[in-house]
């Protein structure tokens, strides 16, 4: 595979010898006009990389912050076309690396083969997409595809992964893995688990690419914790719940003050 | 063990749920060619649930519609008052081949909700029912019901409140927590194994109806008609059938009030399309974007976006034709079999029932149609009195509210 802007960003934190941060939005949430300024903000912050949710009716894998921005953006008419347009403009604008996380129904549907294409075509340099696992591989080309139009198609395995299981992904996985700090769905924590730490390790044993630890990454304590093991702290949730608690005012402060905090 | 029905089916889980998935498939796997599973199996459905259920020859409906002989088979008259409660009794003992001391259930109508807090009562499990608020509003009593059997039941408040999003957030909760809890998933749709494991519990159906035929001299079905939601009773009773060409398969889906998104829950239509949902790869009423869209039906056992993928895959195979009834073609239909038969049919049995009636007088006499009637009727006594504008039945409530507690 070429390298892209994601390869780039990741050479880019291992030269610096930091630890990267990736946040997330749901497209459209709390309107399409404001993810543009919240991903802005979150870039001039100091964010490495930012995943682009494309709000789905059944999202499987997240847990109540996510699933209530994504219908919200749906009420409010949040179509698949948008998530490319504001993904062609916001590449535009901002310097560092966005991915889309979907739900597979989306790319399905759109078209795998069109959906890579028109992802990588408006900028994405990479696709999440956790319920399509490589056993479906056969019958739907998407890994395929993702490389065609290189694109990194970013696996998550989770702490019920066998080592079977990591290996297998181990051998399909580019640009980084995203390791799921905890077995559950999305959403900020407390606590971190104690097994982090060695699930970590074991990881690091059987992928040959960075790290991403994500799910239940809530500050900066967690982010602290996790430098030197992984190679990038992702919040998702923590952040959706700072967007929710303030007006579309000071909003945009509120993210920024957020992740100010995160990073000092 | 097969994960796919031609195109359909798979398990597009995230990475999460593989691994407990996987074991599920082994032990399920194991436990098939295990006399010893199946002899207990057979021992709970016998002597707990009350099989083999009758198949009733409707001697009065058939001389009314003066055609072909119709057969009932009577599901209803199993323990909690439905089919639901043979692929729970199978996958508690699964359950408990994988030490897990929880189960999880999704449930729409709330039979299988009900039939999954039976059996965690009966072999020791704590239980966890999710129920959309939309279900939990005109199905009430299994609400009462459950409880009193010792489950939780949770109502779901996010999406579209009904049966699709109580499947999700079983599965959420089931990603939560894989280790102490199975998820008793009730139909033949889900991530592998699910839609063949339910697929082969229920098949008993399908195996009696062809041994009760034969008591009463017939050589076989012509037609077998089956309601389907997701698909679990249809696939009971039409699986032993599947190499037998010369029996017609026919599923009946609800076409509630009409034609139009969110007046109906016919997959199979114009507005149903291939996708990737819950896991499984089948038809969905979705819009171009691949988002659910919303369903209706009077019956909530049926009121689903989606289908088990085998059905699909029998449909693409022209093995299976899908027709629909109406709520009111329903409603009439739970009348008919009343008065005719002394049988009072679930809502979602009657659409199947509705079909018959259409059908039945079209065929010669020698023409034999076998319904399954998948559930009885007393779950839907609020929803009954109230489209039979039963006013006594309203006076009773009222007095009964003004006693109060």
């Amino acid at each position: 595979m070429v390298t892209n802007q994601l390869d780039r960003q990741l050479q880019q934190i291992k030269d610096k010898g930091r630890i990267g941060l990736m946040t997330h939005v749901v497209i459209g949430y709390p309107t399409l006009k404001e993810t543009v300024i919240i991903v802005k903000t979150m870039a001039e912050s100091g964010v490495d990389f930012i995943e682009l949710q494309i709000p789905f009716s059944d999202p499987l894998a997240d847990g109540p912050t996510i699933m209530k921005a994504c219908e919200e953006s749906l009420r409010s008419g949040t179509k698949v076309k948008d998530a490319f347009s504001i993904m062609r403009k916001l590449t535009r604008e901002v310097s560092i690396p966005l991915l889309f996380m979907a739900y597979y129904n989306t790319v399905f549907k759109y078209g795998v083969g069109k959906f890579c294409r028109d992802a990588a075509s408006a900028g994405a340099s990479g696709l999440i997409v956790p319920d399509m696992p490589i056993e479906e591989e056969n019958n739907e080309h998407f890994y395929a595809n993702c490389q065609k139009y290189n694109l990194h198609a970013i696996h998550v395995v989770s702490p019920a992964s066998t080592d079977e299981r990591l290996k297998i992904n181990a051998r399909h996985a580019t640009g980084f893995v995203y390791a799921a700090a905890r077995q559950g769905i999305t959403g900020a924590k407390g606590e971190l688990e104690k097994t982090l730490s060695s699930y970590i390790t074991k990881i690091n044993n059987i992928f040959m690419i960075p790290i991403a630890v994500g799910f239940g990454i809530s500050k900066k304590e967690h982010i602290q914790a996790l430098k030197g093991k992984a190679n990038i702290a992702v919040i998702g949730s923590a952040v959706i719940d700072v967007i929710d608690s303030s007006d579309s005012k000071d909003r945009e402060r509120k993210v920024r003050q957020f992740l100010k905090k995160l990073k000092s | 063990m097969k994960s796919h029905f031609g195109q359909y089916g798979g398990r597009y889980v995230p990475e999460m749920l593989i691994p407990v998935l996987e074991e599920l498939e082994k032990v399920y796997f194991k436990a098939k060619k295990d006399k010893k599973f199946q002899k207990e199996f057979e021992y709970y459905l016998k002597t707990f649930s009350g099989r083999p259920t009758p198949l009733t020859y409707a001697k009065n409906l058939t001389e009314k519609l003066g055609g072909a002989k119709i057969y009932l088979k009577n599901e209803g008259l199993n323990l909690t008052g439905a089919h639901k409660i043979t692929h729970c009794i199978g996958q508690a003992l699964i359950a408990k081949r994988l030490c897990k001391t929880r189960l999880i259930a999704e449930t729409g109508a709330g039979q299988h909700g009900v039939a999954t807090a039976t059996v965690a009562a009966k072999f020791g499990f704590s239980c966890t029912v999710y129920m959309g608020e939309v279900d939990i509003e005109r199905q009430r009593p299994n609400v009462f019901l459950m409880k009193q059997l010792g489950a939780t039941v949770i109502p779901v408040s996010f999406g579209s409140k009904t049966l699709k999003d109580a499947v999700n957030a079983a599965l959420k909760d089931y990603i939560e927590n894989v280790d102490s809890s199975h998820y008793v998933l009730g139909s033949v749709l889900g991530p592998h194994p699910y839609p063949t494991m339910n697929r082969d519990f229920q098949s008993i159906v399908g195996r009696e109806i062809k041994k009760q035929l034969k008591e009463y001299q017939e050589n076989k079905p012509d037609f077998v008609i089956a309601c389907v939601g997701g698909g679990s009773n249809a696939m009971g009773a039409f699986t032993p059938f599947l190499t037998n060409k010369q029996v017609a398969l026919i599923g009946v889906e609800a076409g509630g009030r009409g034609k139009g998104i969110g007046e109906n829950a016919i997959r199979f239509s114009g507005e149903g399309s291939i996708g990737v949902v819950e896991g499984y790869k089948s038809y969905f009423l979705q819009d171009n974007d691949g988002q659910l869209q919303p369903t209706h039906s009077i019956a909530a056992g049926l009121d689903y976006p989606g289908i088990g993928p085998e059905l699909s895959f029998l449909r693409d195979q022209k093995r299976i034709d899908f027709v629909s009834s109406t709520d009111n073609e329903a409603l009439r239909a739970v009348k008919v079999l009343a008065n005719s038969e002394g049988i009072i049919p679930a809502l979602e049995s009657a659409h199947a029932l509705a079909y018959a009636i259409k059908l039945a007088p079209t065929l010669s006499k020698e023409k034999v149609i076998v319904v399954n009637v998948s559930g009885r009727g007393d779950k839907d006594l609020f929803i009954l009195a109230k489209a039979f504008k039963d006013k006594n039945f309203y006076e009773f409530l009222k007095k009964e509210v003004g006693n109060g507690y």
